[in-house]
């Protein structure tokens, strides 16, 4: 049976061309990480809290760091979305943040004033190996103390950071 | 009332299999003592069965109460006649003390193993093929009302003979009622195996042998799991019985349930279609008339044949998943096949010959161990001095021939009765020898003593609270990582969408369609896209370009000529180019490509993408080519071939057609440069799947390329849904399909 059924074989006829695919172009950022993204956690380094605030951002401690790939074969900026907190603020005074990348310090800002804020940056090419993980840090010079002995100092409000395109427009 | 709901619905398919035997065999004029009549009637009647539920589900009309009213009609019809009865017990001839003495130190110890088998079958089913594939396919089945036409997962085209008595069973009961199924052949097996020592006036040999076979750890796992091998083996030995007693009073009628079971045979295992040689043979041999030998092969056909059928039709290959060589089609590779299948002669064992050693009592490469009792086979061959021990020969030896397809441990299982019998009629005239050796078997496999030897596949307690539903179902197998990956898919994809996993998964308690990457020629192209995303070595970085002399060609073909070093090398073809004056020719719609091997697939490498290539999908060898006919003569002066950086031994030449449409090398020019892709890989190979109307991927962390996945989600135009039991579930972002869309 198997040799009558061999002989019905089902080649097919030629084929003409098929759909031609379209040209995706390569993505011009490594990564932004959202504290919010499923998977945050997996990046996290150190001195940033496992609690989700309100489904979008967590307390830091002294210097938040996280790990990413670069991926780009674009030079890329350092981005950090953040946020000052009145009540911290009312503590703490001004306070200085330094931006770290693979432990390079890239800048150093005094924030006088509490609120959200956003710190963006190129990053020097030779700092980053494509495909290779990158450590990205923002470190606060003065921690909130709780009043209450035992409570965990806390430095600010961790939105966003990561890694965008230098040049964000499409090519 | 879970728990009642599985033993009913095992206990009224096992009634209605014997049920249905037993009308069969009373009209057969078959003489059957007490203790034969259940498990050969039982086998009998579940052939039977199977064969009519096949037909329910061809017709699609596998509705829940038309199961039920099968099954009714059939324990209806054996109570009507009258032939559900046993016959009546035969006075037995006085025993001596040492006889009695050890007929019920068996008696204990059978009984024992039955309850921890009985709750183990009974529990919450959670076995890695019967949670996958065996029961998969049936909760499928059964959502479709019928046969459904699967080219995704080659494990659907399997024969499934015993799985079609899963189907009214799991109907009624669920997962578990089907392992129940499942433990009533191992019930049955050891049964007839009891039933042939007395037959053959060995009773000690018979209940010996069965205890044997019944004992063994990798019998009492997989005879307790909705798997086949159990079943398969007391199909395997139910012929050989049932021809025995043919053999004793040449009733032909009595060919007809050797015949039935002998196709059954194939119907529930494809190794066992050994059976209907076996059968044909021993009937040819003996009556040397071909009119008992026509009844045995017609009646073999009636249960296989519709198998054979189902597959040509579905998959165009009548013996899927296996020799897509001769049958070749786009559902399963001839090179996956090849390598799938060498896998499962070696599993990975450098040393074959420690595998005695590893399916007696190791058992954690072949998955699965037969107990350390059997490490004293070679006693068997001691029986080749009697009849009764020749007798057994043949068959145990045309079952375990087929062993070495598939080394795993399970797969020896269908010649267990035929070794435990031989065995113990080694043994037989040294009964403390034998009831020692049983004793031994007893104690080595009860799951404290065989946990402190093996951590293979086997029964590690007797899980009453799981099986009696005091412990929740859910809590039960929530406890298992593997199905709350099916629970994460169940809860994260739509219905009617198709998800697809690097590696397996419950698919029998998810609705929704699972896509392995390597069951099936569509999950292989999908995988092999998404691998290119990631892995270096697989993106087009080759381009080998053929300089020919400026004229006009119709017809084009790039043949292979090189010699692979390694089994798994192929020939990977990006895309095929042609130019003329620097421009790219446009594929015209009158174009037509053919190539081969694979002439499915040759689009894959016409397509403008960088994440498709056309593969041999065989190893790498001269005379595989592609050839495209432009359909009128067109200028052209180069032919570009893109390839793999994997690409090592693989070696081409370019030919067209002359006058008389024969192919001739052309003479060209050859030059071959390296150049790195040049858009996102990611995000076309997600594209691919995309097109293939899969949007969903199970990635487990383990999975190769899953820290790629997560590192670049939005790269690769995913979504993540959620992260939870080292496994990911992502979707495919719609507007990262949209090529004008760059990742932000």
């Amino acid at each position: 049976m198997c040799g009558v059924l061999c002989g019905c074989s089902n080649l097919p006829e030629p084929y003409a061309p098929p759909m031609q695919r379209p040209f995706f172009e390569a993505s011009p950022v490594a990564r932004l990480l959202d504290m919010a993204d499923a998977d945050a956690e997996s990046h996290f380094v150190q001195d940033i809290s496992a609690e989700l605030e309100a489904n979008t951002w967590r307390w830091t401690g002294k210097r938040p760091t996280i790990s990413l790939r670069s991926g780009s074969k674009d030079e890329p900026a350092y981005s950090i979305d953040f946020a000052i907190a009145g009540t911290t603020f009312e503590q703490t005074g001004p306070v200085t943040l330094s931006f770290f990348v693979n432990d390079h310090l890239l800048d150093r800002v005094r924030y006088a004033a509490p609120g959200p804020q956003r710190f963006r940056k190129p990053v020097p090419a030779e700092w980053l190996q494509p495909d290779e993980n990158v450590t990205l840090a923002a470190e606060i010079d003065k921690l909130w103390t709780p009043p209450q002995p035992g409570g965990k100092p806390l430095g600010f409000i961790l939105v966003k950071l990561g890694l965008e395109s230098k040049n964000p427009e499409p090519k | 009332m879970k728990a009642l709901a599985a033993l009913a619905g095992a206990a009224f398919t096992v009634a209605a299999c014997y049920a249905l035997g037993a009308v069969i065999v009373a009209r057969l004029g078959a003489r059957l003592r007490r203790d034969e009549k259940f498990p050969l009637a039982f086998v009998v009647g579940a052939a039977v069965l199977h064969l009519a539920i096949f037909a329910v589900m061809a017709l699609g009309f596998a509705y829940k109460p038309v199961l039920i009213g099968m099954l009714t009609a059939c324990v209806g019809a054996a109570c009507a006649t009258g032939d559900w009865r046993l016959p009546v017990r035969q006075q037995s001839s006085r025993e001596d003390l040492l006889y009695r003495a050890i007929r019920y130190l068996f008696g204990i110890i059978a009984a024992a193993f039955t309850v921890l088998y009985l709750f183990n079958a009974w529990a919450p089913e959670i076995s890695p093929d019967g949670s996958s594939y065996h029961l998969g396919l049936v909760a499928r089945y059964l959502r479709a009302r019928g046969f459904e036409r699967v080219t995704t997962n080659m494990l659907f085209s399997f024969s499934e003979g015993v799985e079609m008595l899963y189907v009214p069973a799991f109907a009624i009961g669920r997962h578990s009622a089907a392992a129940l199924v499942h433990f009533a052949f191992l019930l049955s097996l050891a049964l007839a195996v009891l039933a042939y020592g007395k037959r053959i006036g060995k009773p000690l040999a018979g209940a010996a042998a069965a205890l044997l076979v019944y004992l063994s750890p990798i019998v009492g796992i997989d005879g307790t799991s909705a798997y086949t091998d159990v079943a398969a083996a007391a199909i395997v030995f139910a012929v050989f019985y049932w021809i025995q007693l043919w053999d004793e009073n040449r009733n032909n009628r009595i060919l007809i349930a050797a015949g039935l079971l002998a196709g059954y045979c194939y119907a529930a295992k494809y190794t066992a279609f050994v059976m209907i040689v076996y059968a044909v043979g021993l009937v040819a041999w003996r009556t040397r008339k071909w009119q008992p030998v026509g009844l045995l092969v017609g009646c073999s056909l009636i249960m296989a044949a519709p198998w054979a059928v189902k597959d040509w039709i579905y998959l165009h290959n009548p013996v899927a998943p296996f020799a897509n060589q001769w049958f070749p089609n786009p559902y399963l590779y001839v090179l996956v096949e090849k390598l799938w299948t060498a896998r499962m002669r070696t599993y990975g064992l450098k040393n074959l010959w420690t595998l005695p050693l590893e399916v007696t009592i190791h058992g954690e490469t072949t998955q699965g161990l037969l107990g350390p009792v059997f490490l004293a086979a070679p006693l068997a061959l001691l029986a080749l001095r009697s009849r009764a021990g020749r007798i057994l020969l043949i068959p145990g030896a045309l079952v375990f021939i087929t062993y070495v397809g598939n080394i795993g441990t399970r797969f020896l299982i269908p010649s267990l009765p035929f070794l435990s019998l031989a065995m113990a009629l080694a043994l037989e005239g040294v009964a403390p020898l034998l009831a020692l050796l049983v004793v031994f078997h007893a104690v080595s496999s009860w799951p404290t003593v065989l946990m402190r030897y093996t951590n293979a596949w086997s029964l590690h307690e007797i899980p009453y609270k799981a099986a009696l539903r005091i412990l929740p179902e859910e809590q039960f197998l929530g406890a298992h990582t593997e199905y709350q990956w099916a629970r994460m898919v169940e809860k994260n994809v739509p219905p009617g969408k198709l998800v697809f996993t690097l590696s397996g998964l419950p698919d029998a308690y998810t609705t929704r369609e699972v896509l392995i990457t390597y069951w099936g020629g569509l999950n292989n192209d999908i995988g092999d896209a998404l691998t290119m995303g990631w892995s270096k070595p697989w993106q087009p970085v080759k381009l080998l370009s053929f300089i020919l002399p400026d004229a006009k060609y119709r017809r084009l073909r790039v043949v292979q000529t090189g010699v692979a070093t390694f089994p798994e090398e192929q020939w990977n073809v990006h895309e095929i180019r042609l130019f003329h004056g620097g421009a790219e020719l446009p594929r015209r719609p009158a174009w037509r490509l053919q190539a081969f091997p694979d002439p499915w697939g040759v689009q894959r490498a016409f397509d403008n993408s960088e994440a498709t290539r056309w593969r041999s999908w065989e190893t790498l060898r001269p005379g595989m080519w592609i050839a495209v006919d432009l359909g009128r003569e067109e200028d052209v002066d180069r032919v570009q071939v893109e390839l793999s950086g994997d690409e090592w031994d693989a070696r081409m030449r370019l030919e067209t057609t002359d006058a008389g449409n024969r192919w001739i090398p052309l003479t060209v020019a050859t030059e071959e440069r390296h150049v790195p892709p040049s858009g996102s890989l990611r995000r076309a190979a997600t594209y691919e799947a995309h097109l293939r109307g899969v949007d969903y991927f199970l990635i487990k962390d383990d999975d190769y390329g899953a820290g790629d996945y997560a590192e670049f989600t939005r790269d690769w135009g995913l979504t993540l849904l959620e992260h939870a039991y080292g496994a990911s579930v992502y979707r495919v972002n719609p507007d990262a399909m949209n090529p004008a869309q760059v990742i932000p």
